[in-house]
């Protein structure tokens, strides 16, 4: 990996229609988290500098997907104007985003988790080779060649875990690893799960999720936490903002047995509980000075490698 | 403002929801898609004839079948394909204002031909409060609408108090045709070919005539599977099929290649979820799709660029401008 200060991406626009501009930042891969801290800045300073007859953008993973009013401004002029915007951006390394921290507690392996994947076994893919003795946490393990469950869930709770995007439902966060070490690839279920519950923590490609409502999904379940969105405000900590994760936050999890999680949630719901959350900033120079410490990088090389190797006896047909 | 209870639910259909335009809008950073009515051309039409503004909260009848008592005396417009529409059992016209008196009851039956969704709008507007900035009912996440849900018998529903407005009617010749086999304008991409399809991929999603599916919905409407080429081997790290990719966010009307099964993205649907948008709905020619009748019409896309979008937009707005009511 390069240590050297990145450049500014290469932009790709692809047209959406008659009202709305894809964005595209650098190339598709490898996943480039610089790429998305760019797509960030880019939306931030839309947001702060409004060019007239933009309504409004969503990023996603290396891409914005901006929506214009073509009677108020035309294609290429909204080009144009995010031409001009990049260049205005500061240098990729020298970005500071607004991040939140936000503290979440994780029952790994959890009842409710397994009660889907039996689900799913049942009524759609008896065979389901991502499917062993009722859980998808072995499978985890197995398709990024780590020893075992241990393992995995260290992965998943030394790293802080950046809101790459949120979508798909309403309050979705998309989340990459800070930390170099601690990504994880999983194919996603193929056909779709019809059931998921809400608060599943789940691993799709290199996106953990968290499922803010019951729902249809294909990432693979290793855990659950608490809820993280209510659009009906009814528990206290939703009422002044029903979603929890905003895009940009910051995410690290702490482990807590089944029961312990139950309890929280009864918390949430009966009004009695404070989500952690600090506001804050991050600063790309951080995750830069990760990626350049020789033996951070060095580790994440080895088990990139030990990834792929076993990602090619676990495919799902 | 002072509210008056002005219909009760007698019937409530297949799927019946209150809607407003443009929706939710602006907030699919978030995830949100807009929610509102799948055809929001006939939808802005009812409003108008009853003399409210064009995005005022009114009701999507799939199907047709709908039946409510009147609590109130004001007017009522049905739009959308033809049908029976009856009150106190006698027929009324639809594209235009029907008056109506406490006590009436109003009937819309099953569409037995062409189109799929009726628009009931009463003078006033539907009064339900807004959620993120909007009335319409999203069902998925359960807001909007009444109590985020379908509406169900024994439901009242209230209206905002209406300015005077005259009797109007859409002239015949203004009104959209409903045929079973559609032609809908699209603009290639975002992820069309060469990067995604190969050219030989495009030319056939073009030439094919694609039968809309019996699962379509308000999240999507979906057409019966086709293998296409591709011009990659696989998604790589988003999965194995050639239509994943990393996820960028979904554009309204984007139309999806989810696997080998190509979907219209509807009002309701996810914003994003890691599969290539191979082609787009023209936003002027987006509410055929809210008329394709699932199980049973076929749809050819045409492509158009961006000068022709700007002039079919144009022609849909003049059709909505109320100066050109009767």
């Amino acid at each position: 990996m390069p240590a050297a200060a990145p450049a500014r991406p290469d932009v790709t626009y692809r047209t959406a229609g008659d009202r709305a501009l894809l964005v595209e930042y650098g190339p598709p891969l490898p996943v480039d988290l610089g790429l998305n801290f760019f797509a960030h800045a880019s939306a931030r300073r839309l947001e702060e500098n409004p060019v007239r007859g933009v309504l409004e953008v969503a990023p996603g993973l290396r891409s914005l997907l901006v929506h214009y009013d073509p009677e108020t401004i035309q294609h290429d002029d909204v080009i144009a104007a995010m031409d001009r915007l990049h260049r205005e951006i500061p240098e990729p390394g020298s970005l500071v985003l607004p991040s939140r921290r936000v503290k979440l507690p994780i029952a790994f392996d959890d009842s409710t988790s397994r009660e889907a994947v039996e689900r799913y076994q049942i009524t759609t893919r008896p065979d389901a080779p991502n499917v062993v003795d009722g859980n998808n946490v072995d499978y985890l393990v197995r398709s990024n060649g780590l020893p075992n469950r241990e393992a995995l869930y260290s992965r998943i709770l030394e790293s802080e875990w950046w809101n790459a995007f949120t979508g798909f439902y309403p309050g979705l966060p998309s989340l990459l690893p800070l930390d170099p070490r601690s990504e994880l690839v999983a194919p996603k279920y193929n056909p779709a799960r019809s059931w998921t519950p809400e608060g599943a923590v789940a691993f799709g490609g290199p996106c953990l999720v968290i499922h803010p409502i019951e729902s249809p999904g294909s990432y693979q379940l290793f855990g659950r936490t608490l809820p993280i969105c209510d659009l009906v405000r009814r528990p206290r900590a939703h009422r002044a903002d029903p979603i929890l994760i905003h895009p940009g936050d910051r995410i690290s999890f702490y482990r807590v047995e089944e029961a312990v999680l139950i309890e929280l949630r009864r918390q949430v719901f009966e009004g009695r509980y404070d989500y952690d959350i600090e506001p804050g900033r991050y600063a790309v120079a951080d995750h830069l000075a990760v990626q350049a410490d020789p033996a951070i990088e060095a580790e994440a090389a080895k088990r990139r490698a030990d990834r792929v190797a076993a990602q090619e006896l676990v495919k799902i047909p | 403002m002072t509210q008056t209870a002005a219909l009760e639910v007698l019937e409530p259909g297949l799927q019946t929801t209150v809607q407003d335009y443009p929706g939710r809008r602006g907030r699919q950073s978030l995830g949100f898609f807009s929610s509102g009515p799948v055809d929001s051309f006939a939808f802005r039409l009812a409003n108008l004839l009853v003399g409210n503004r064009p995005g005022a909260a009114a009701l999507e009848i799939p199907l047709g079948r709908f039946q409510a008592g009147v609590l109130a005396p004001g007017r009522i417009a049905v739009t959308g394909p033809e049908t029976t529409v009856t009150l106190n059992g006698s027929p009324v016209p639809q594209w235009e204002s029907v008056p109506v008196e406490t006590g009436d009851v109003l009937a819309c039956e099953v569409l037995r031909g062409p189109g799929h969704r009726l628009y009931l709008a009463l003078s006033g507007g539907i009064a339900v409060p807004e959620v993120f900035g909007s009335r319409s009912t999203f069902l998925l996440a359960g807001i909007g609408g009444l109590d985020g849900r379908a509406l169900e018998r024994a439901d009242i529903l209230d209206t905002f108090p209406a300015a005077p407005s005259r009797p109007r009617r859409l002239p015949v010749s203004l009104r959209p045709a409903y045929p079973t086999a559609w032609e809908i304008e699209i603009l290639r991409g975002p992820h069309a070919d060469p990067d995604f399809l190969t050219a030989e991929d495009f030319a056939d999603f073009l030439a094919a005539s694609w039968r809309c599916d019996l699962s379509s919905d308000r999240v999507g409407i979906r057409f019966n599977p086709h293998r296409f080429r591709w011009a990659r081997p696989s998604g790589d790290v988003a999965g194995g099929h050639p239509s994943n990719i990393l996820d960028s966010s979904y554009p309204p009307g984007g139309i999806l290649a989810y696997g080998d099964v190509l979907t219209v993205l509807g009002p309701d649907s996810n914003t994003s979820g890691g599969f290539a948008v191979i082609a787009t709905v023209a936003s002027a020619s987006l509410w055929k799709v809210g008329q394709l009748r699932p199980g049973r019409d076929t749809v050819t896309f045409r492509e158009i660029d961006l000068d022709q979008a700007a002039a079919l937009s144009a022609h849909v707005n003049q059709l909505l401008d109320v100066r050109a009511l009767c």
